[in-house]
């Protein structure tokens, strides 16, 4: 079968174009935290996985290791670990909602001003239940590290 | 001419859901096994040698260890194919991504083999 010719896409924005967060609606923020909580999340895991190995080396290297990480910056760092990971769970539930068809609503008629069905409350209410869950679990988390 | 594949995106998308999905239940008690005891205490050295002597904790640790890495790193693959489409770029970044998730699943796993025998 003869290959398609695909013209260059001269709207290519690139990094650009991922990082700008506006424009587009709630949903938009959205996809942006999403893979932004999604990235710092993987760094966090890769970072973690660095931390927990010293304990292999011996009480002096996990309690020189712990000297680093518990602080007030450290215990901010786990606060916004904590943000990150309960958004992009509960938004990720949504997400594959979503996909499967759930919350989408049911086909209409285009008309003006051609809001499309899929983007209906039900889709806003699970980015706000997302945001709202995150707030509350790192005010939870807040007690736990700074409540002592 | 089509590119043989391994398993298809839908396929990937399905893997990708279901380690999201038990990533949560195991982080809950990974989670939970920090809250029992003070905080602080949960970072005590002989504490954590016993969690990872613990056989049910270490086969917990190990399910984050490798569900979180095929999701994390199936995650940032995505990304980088949003970037930008064509089939060198794909080929490379799936390298990268199965390699880099490979080389920290063996980390990890070697961390929690040491510790278990400490």
């Amino acid at each position: 079968m003869a290959e398609i010719d695909r013209p260059i896409r001269n709207n290519f924005e690139g990094l650009r174009g991922w990082l700008k967060p506006s424009g587009y609606g709630w949903e938009r923020v959205s996809y942006w935290f999403q893979r932004l909580t999604g990235v710092f999340l993987l760094i966090y895991f890769i970072g973690h996985i660095y931390e927990t190995s010293t304990i292999v080396n011996g009480l002096n290297a996990w309690e020189s290791f712990l000297e680093l990480t518990q602080t007030v910056w450290g215990h901010l760092f786990l606060i916004a670990v904590i943000g990150a990971s309960t958004f992009h769970s509960a938004n990720g539930i949504r997400l594959i909602f979503t996909h499967v068809g759930i919350g989408l609503g049911t086909p209409g008629r285009p008309d003006y001003p051609y809001n499309p069905s899929s983007l209906n409350y039900r889709q806003k209410s699970g980015i706000w239940i997302a945001l709202i869950l995150s707030a509350a679990a790192m005010y939870y988390g807040f007690n736990v590290l700074f409540g002592e | 001419m089509e590119t043989q594949r391994l398993l298809k995106e839908s396929q990937i998308m399905k893997i990708h859901y279901i380690t999201g999905i038990a990533a949560i239940f195991v982080v809950a008690v990974h989670i939970l096994m920090r809250l029992v005891v003070p905080f602080e205490s949960s970072l005590n050295y002989d504490y954590i040698i016993a969690n990872y002597k613990n056989i049910f904790y270490v086969l917990i640790l190990e399910s984050i260890l490798v569900l979180i890495s095929i999701h994390g790193f199936n995650g940032m693959r995505v990304i980088l194919l949003e970037l930008r489409q064509n089939t060198a770029w794909e080929k490379v970044i799936t390298v990268i991504t199965i390699s880099s998730m490979i080389a920290l699943i063996a980390y990890g796993t070697r961390t929690i083999i040491l510790a278990n025998g400490m």
